[in-house]
């Protein structure tokens, strides 16, 4: 159920834009039902993150109390905050969501990229400030817009609360819960379904082995969910988000929006870019498109006349595969349009990191408890790509025994 | 823009250098959190705060590239108060070397200076120092001068398990090693 401060926060614009963010950016071109938005995924973010806070309430709560010092106000005034925290989440988004990440600017001068959580962040501070510290709710609370935008960016000004960051960007968040399931459904493949509700009955606050932190985790009895969780990454991962033709499209899209960019980037974060950015949304882009904007990549998003991948390493590569991919490359020569890696791909599975708390032996990693995870490997995959005009060719190139002259 | 290869290569030659050659994943983290912060390493990672520290997971993303790449290893192995994570480095020097290329070059001082600066702390102290250093960070880019006292405050909120005249005496000994650049 929506409070009526919650209504009022999504009717504001920066929210409304994203009914025209789409989640899966330009995965229709492969499943033809990924048409959802990022809309309906941050209420429903919301929902699951409340789930999964009431119930490590409700099976933590002595931990809570004497670990981070919390009492039933704290708690009560907590749980709006993940509420508010995980509703405006995503509302940094750039167009097609994730698709446009690369282009965003470099972060502090450095070699990171500013991400879109830090936009959302920054997002709440300026154009979320009056609904949230001057509703009439917020007499309960009294949250100023920096406690939301502090859970968001993970700041020691979110004081305690930081515990429940977990909940919105962790190893087991609503976030991931929510786009695993929503995606599954709208493309119409089972990839991505876990147990949900058995998650959110096992779910507790876990105090790990190695630095004695607290943790979000689960008791034992929720290791299989868990695992499926896991699971679930994986297929969605290597069927869904690291398509091959799904992955083509988002080379297309950045290399579209660096032409429709200034200076090729987004704008920063910081208050005077915001208004900017916030401009950027899909249908500005596909209009763009249709007036024949974009450059090379635009006219292949128009046309579907996407670049192919003729060459991939397996899926959880060595460093042999990596000489093996230096020598294909150097065959294809100019021939070579992309190369995209599974290691930079925001979905990218990494290495779980979920805790389970059993009787007899204490807090556990799931690895020890599940030989599945225990055995799955990162995917490192690397994709190659040439135009399609030049499939064929290239194929052969890849072949041993056709190397380049000299 | 540093290879995810070459980053490897520093992720085994830190690990390699430990007193133990081996390290949890959360000195992982915070070692790698200190070679950006402290030495100015350009690692590409993007650090945030959690109750835990700062924390990227794109560390253990490069942490499960590097096992499939041959280079780290990662064990389940018993701690006094449960199971935990063991990562060792599998390769030789010189195979490190050429692993981590131009990138472990230039880091290789900075991991020295890493490990014998934090190489002996428990992962419960390299929690509480990093953090300490992150909203020493905080209150730098928000243009704050301010005390021991208060950044140990800060990081009480955070972390309320530590005691405060702990968390103080850390505070103290990062600003007598200049590691800390908002305190006065």
């Amino acid at each position: 159920m929506l409070n009526d401060w919650e209504k009022a926060i999504i009717s504001e614009f920066p929210f409304q834009r994203l009914r025209r963010i789409r989640q899966l950016a330009w995965t229709d071109q492969v499943y033809p039902g990924a048409m959802h938005t990022r809309f309906e995924h941050s209420l429903g973010v919301m929902h699951t993150a409340t789930l999964m806070y009431d119930a490590i309430k409700e099976r933590s709560r002595q931990t809570l109390e004497t670990e981070l010092a919390y009492n039933s106000d704290g708690l009560g005034r907590d749980r709006q905050l993940v509420r508010l925290a995980a509703l405006l989440h995503d509302v940094g988004h750039g167009p097609f969501s994730h698709a446009a990440e690369e282009l965003l600017p470099n972060f502090n001068g450095g070699e990171g990229k500013y991400r879109h959580e830090q936009y959302s962040a920054a997002i709440v501070r300026s154009l979320f400030r009056d609904v949230i510290e001057n509703h009439p709710s917020n007499a309960n609370y009294g949250f100023k817009a920096d406690d939301v935008a502090s859970l968001l960016e993970g700041s020691s000004k979110a004081k305690q609360a930081l515990f429940w960051r977990d909940l919105i960007d962790g190893q087991m968040d609503a976030d991931r819960m929510d786009y695993l399931l929503r995606d599954s459904h709208h493309i119409g493949v089972q990839y991505g379904r876990f147990d949900l509700h058995r998650i959110i009955q096992t779910i507790e606050a876990i105090r790990i082995e190695d630095d004695g932190s607290l943790r979000i985790g689960i008791s034992e009895g929720g290791a299989h969910a868990a695992e499926a969780l896991v699971l679930a990454r994986y297929f969605m991962f290597t069927q869904v988000y690291f398509h091959k033709t799904r992955v083509a499209y988002d080379v297309h899209l950045r290399g579209a929006l660096k032409e429709l960019l200034p200076g090729g980037v987004f704008p920063k974060p910081v208050p005077l870019g915001l208004s900017d950015y916030l401009r950027w949304e899909d249908w500005r882009v596909l209009g763009l498109l249709t007036d024949g904007k974009g450059g090379e990549h635009g006219q292949r998003l128009a046309s579907r006349s996407h670049f192919r991948c003729i060459y991939h390493t397996p899926e959880t590569s060595t460093l042999a595969d990596m000489e093996e991919l230096k020598r294909v490359k150097n065959n294809l020569g100019s021939l070579l349009a992309a190369e995209e890696s599974a290691s930079k791909s925001w979905y990218k599975t990494g290495t779980p990191d979920i805790r389970v708390f059993t009787e007899s032996k204490g807090p556990l990693p799931l690895s020890k408890l599940s030989n599945v995870v225990a055995n799955l490997k990162a995917n490192n995959q690397v994709l190659v790509y040439v135009r399609p005009e030049y499939a064929d060719d290239a194929r052969k190139k890849t072949k041993r025994g056709n190397e380049k002259n000299e | 823009m540093s290879s995810l290869i070459e980053r490897v290569g520093v992720l085994g030659y830190l690990v390699t250098s430990a007193p133990q050659r081996w390290i949890g994943r959360t000195a992982l983290m915070k070692f790698c959190y200190f070679l950006q912060e402290l030495r100015g390493a350009q690692l590409g990672y993007n650090f945030s705060l959690y109750s835990y520290g700062p924390f990227d997971s794109a560390v253990l993303s490069d942490l499960g590239d590097g096992e499939a790449f041959g280079v780290l290893k990662e064990d389940i192995v018993p701690y006094p108060s449960g199971f935990g994570y063991k990562i060792s480095c599998v390769l030789e020097p010189e195979q490190l070397a050429e692993v981590g290329g131009d990138l472990l070059e230039r880091c290789r001082a900075d991991v020295d200076w890493i490990i014998e600066e934090f190489g002996s702390r428990s992962a419960a102290d390299l929690e509480l120092a990093s953090t300490l250093v992150y909203a020493d960070r905080e209150a730098l880019a928000a243009e704050e001068q301010i005390s021991a006292a208060e950044l140990a405050r800060r990081v009480q909120e955070v972390k309320p398990r530590f005691n405060n005249a702990y968390i103080l005496r850390q505070a103290e000994s990062l600003k007598r090693k200049d590691l800390l650049l908002a305190v006065a």
